[in-house]
């Protein structure tokens, strides 16, 4: 009779292949999900390259005058990145300028002095921020920010485009980037140790002066992290930006109340064609938007080993 | 001193509550915005309506002037014609445009026999005309035997129209209708397959990679590069997907036969979108079933293959469910990427290899066209925002039931 309790040496063997098989299967497709990005860059760079190599035929750019070129004329063939870089950077640091004082006082608040009911409301509150689509954003902004900013302009004497430029663009994206500054703060304002609070408090400091002293201080790394990482939305942003930039053709817009053009903007507006070089040299200005973001992710850690503090982690 | 500090205290306290207040305020602004713009359109007739209006020109078998009676039943504003036995009445498209439509036609009227005269397939068929169509003309003989027009192509809207047939009109000689324009079924659909096709490429591949790094991997470096790579994915910013769709997904699907953007090339950019978010979710439920599980079952003889589709899984299933939800929120919600990949074309009748439009990018579209809707933009923005807050706080509601099952 044979023993029931036990496998045969065949079916521990079948048993031993699914399990090697069905690693395979997972590790493929964790190894494919890794693949990803650097099939991005490859993808993207090679055909963001192909407009400066010689094989592109007669309408081959030069790659210095791409880099540094202050215009952006589709009606004459001229392509420059340069100015357009100079007002992504505008535009994002004048949002985070506006965004992250309010997102970081707005998360103390939440952590430190909302009563203990409202903290799930006002954390909702955050992260319906940050669920509402990008594109939501800019029918919100086409239709309201634009007409503030106009009223705005006629206060200084200046006259926009309908309210479009570099001034809607910075109040959009302050709007934008603030729940990714906020929940950063949150989560690292969380993290502080209690004993150092009630130092600070048997130390003589009022509540405030140790939240804002003392916390804050502690919670520095992933706040700045918050902000790259806002600041980082804020250079990809592409629809919601394209809808109230107004894509200049020369630049750099210093003047905010001037339409402005963005390397999103720059890539998404008037799309219509899939081949020649008004499409191909998009992807250029991919590759460079993509310099900028990978930048700034490596700050994070240039900063993040820099400041120190509490780690979250 | 003490005054000061309580000054102080006062001060900074209320920057942090000003702050809130602000935030709270900005998306009660947008939501209340985006409400206040659109609301007036939203109706069945919007969500079910195509977006192109077809133009149709029709003709009688029997056009001859009868006599009816009016019936009792019909609208107060609309107008009676009792020679051929139908109604119009002016209404509003959803666009706000004035219009002229049939409101009523007796059983026995001329406009029961109409055929089409539109070149095409369907010409010399016998058509039924639209109740809710756009009359833009209508051609009638009168007493003298001469051609005339009457209709909102000749500024006369349902009384003077009526008022014209009704005195002078012996025969119909032609009539020409636009079907209503302006809905969104088409985008509505295209969104429904892209979610679709979207979810069954990215789960598969994405909790399979997750189970990688949760249950079969060692601590090595391979495992760290992986994890990093995947946490880099989610920080490029969606146009980019865009391009890579482009550049690296197009080929894929021209083996499928699409021969430019297409529904399909959309649903394979927005699942490496997707990727990092369906990982990410899928081990944060991994981690959280207790290892006494896991060993319980290999215990018992359970392979680890048995042990993680029987044991782990199953207790992992609300992270997966998440995982989904938060996927269709980006979806719906998604735009640059899918403006490379699905083009901006609005389709009344998408397929999975054409090119088509999302709700998202049917938004993009109209408001980046010559002569931007903001109306229907905003009309269209309540129904994703709808369903983005609604699938939110579903996935919120998800994982405190979620974190509360272990912990007790």
């Amino acid at each position: 009779m044979p023993d029931k309790t036990r496998f045969s040496s065949k079916q521990r063997k079948r048993r031993q292949a699914v399990d090697r098989t069905m690693r395979g299967v997972f590790l493929f497709c964790g190894i494919l999900s890794a693949l990803m990005i650097l099939l991005i860059f490859y993808f993207v760079g090679q055909k963001g390259i192909q407009v400066f190599l010689p094989s592109y035929g007669e309408k081959r750019q030069n790659l210095w005058n791409f880099l540094t070129g202050m215009s952006w004329r589709q009606d004459r063939g001229v392509y420059g990145v340069g100015f357009i870089v100079i007002n992504t950077l505008i535009t994002s640091f004048g949002a985070a300028v506006i965004s992250f004082p309010l997102a970081v006082l707005t998360g103390l608040y939440i952590v430190k002095l909302a009563p203990k009911r409202m903290r799930v409301v006002f954390t909702t509150v955050i992260e319906l921020l940050a669920a509402i689509p990008s594109v939501v954003y800019g029918v919100f902004a086409s239709g309201s920010i634009t007409g503030l900013v106009n009223t705005i302009a006629g206060w200084f004497g200046q006259i926009t485009a309908g309210g479009v430029g570099s001034l809607s663009v910075i109040f959009l994206l302050a709007i934008m980037i603030f729940p990714t500054i906020c929940s950063m703060s949150i989560v690292s304002i969380a993290a502080v140790d209690r004993q150092l609070e009630l130092g600070s408090l048997a130390l003589g400091a009022t509540p405030m002066q140790t939240n804002m002293k003392v916390v804050l201080t502690a919670a520095r790394s992933g706040i700045f992290a918050g902000l790259i990482l806002g600041l980082g939305r804020a250079f990809g942003e592409a629809t919601a930006v394209t809808m109230v930039a107004g894509n200049a053709m020369i630049g750099p817009t210093i003047n905010p109340f001037d339409p402005t053009r963005t390397l999103t903007s720059t890539m998404l507006a008037g799309l219509k064609e899939t081949t020649g070089l008004d499409y191909d040299i998009r992807f250029s200005a991919g590759i460079v938007l993509m310099i900028i973001i990978v930048g700034s992710n490596l700050l994070i850690h240039q900063i993040r080993r820099r400041i120190g503090g509490v780690t979250n982690e | 001193m003490n005054s000061r500090r309580r000054i102080y205290e006062a001060t900074t306290k209320g920057m942090t509550i000003g702050a809130t207040g602000i935030a709270v305020a900005v998306l009660l602004i947008v939501l209340l915005y985006v409400f206040r713009q659109g609301i007036g359109l939203l109706s069945i007739d919007l969500i079910r309506g195509n977006y192109w209006s077809e133009n149709i020109n029709i003709a009688f078998e029997e056009p001859e002037a009868k006599s009816f009676e009016k019936p009792a039943d019909i609208p107060a504003d609309a107008h009676f014609s009792s020679k051929f036995g139908f109604a119009l009445a002016d209404r509003k498209d959803p666009q706000g445009a004035d219009l002229m439509t049939v409101v009523y036609i007796d059983p026995e009227s001329p406009l029961h026999t109409a055929y089409s005269t539109t070149a095409g397939a369907t010409q010399g068929q016998h058509v039924s005309i639209h109740q809710e169509a756009s009359i833009q003309r209508i051609q009638y003989l009168n007493t003298d035997g001469d051609k005339k027009t009457a209709g909102p192509a000749r500024r006369m809207f349902s009384k003077d129209t009526i008022k014209a047939l009704d005195e002078s009109a012996e025969s119909l000689v032609l009539m020409y209708y636009q079907t209503e324009g302006g809905g969104i079924w088409g985008s509505i659909i295209a969104t429904l397959i892209l979610i679709g096709v979207t979810l069954v490429i990215v789960l598969p591949v994405g909790v399979a990679a997750a189970i990688y790094l949760n249950e079969v991997a060692g601590k090595n470096r391979l495992t760290a590069a992986i994890r990093s790579s995947i946490e880099m994915l989610s920080g490029v910013p969606s146009i980019i997907f865009g391009l890579m769709g482009m550049a690296m997904l197009f080929p894929v699907t021209q083996v499928f036969g699409a021969n430019g953007p297409s529904i399909l090339l959309g649903a394979l950019t927005l699942a490496v979108v997707l990727l990092p978010v369906v990982i990410r979710q899928t081990e944060e439920a991994l981690i959280v079933v207790p290892q006494s599980l896991r060993m319980g079952s290999l215990a018992l003889g359970a392979t680890q293959t048995q042990t993680i589709f029987r044991v782990v899984l199953p207790n992992a299933l609300p992270g997966i469910l998440t995982a989904a939800l938060l996927s269709i929120s980006r979806v719906i919600g998604e735009s640059a990427a899918l403006i490379y990949t699905m083009s901006t074309i609005i389709s009344d009748s998408p397929s999975l290899l054409q090119p088509a439009t999302s709700l998202a990018v049917q938004i993009w579209a109209i408001t980046s066209a010559e002569q931007p809707n903001f109306e229907l933009a905003s009309a269209i923005s309540i129904l994703i925002l709808a369903m983005v807050l609604v699938l939110n706080i579903t996935v919120k509601v998800i994982s405190v039931r979620l974190n509360r099952r272990w912990s007790a």
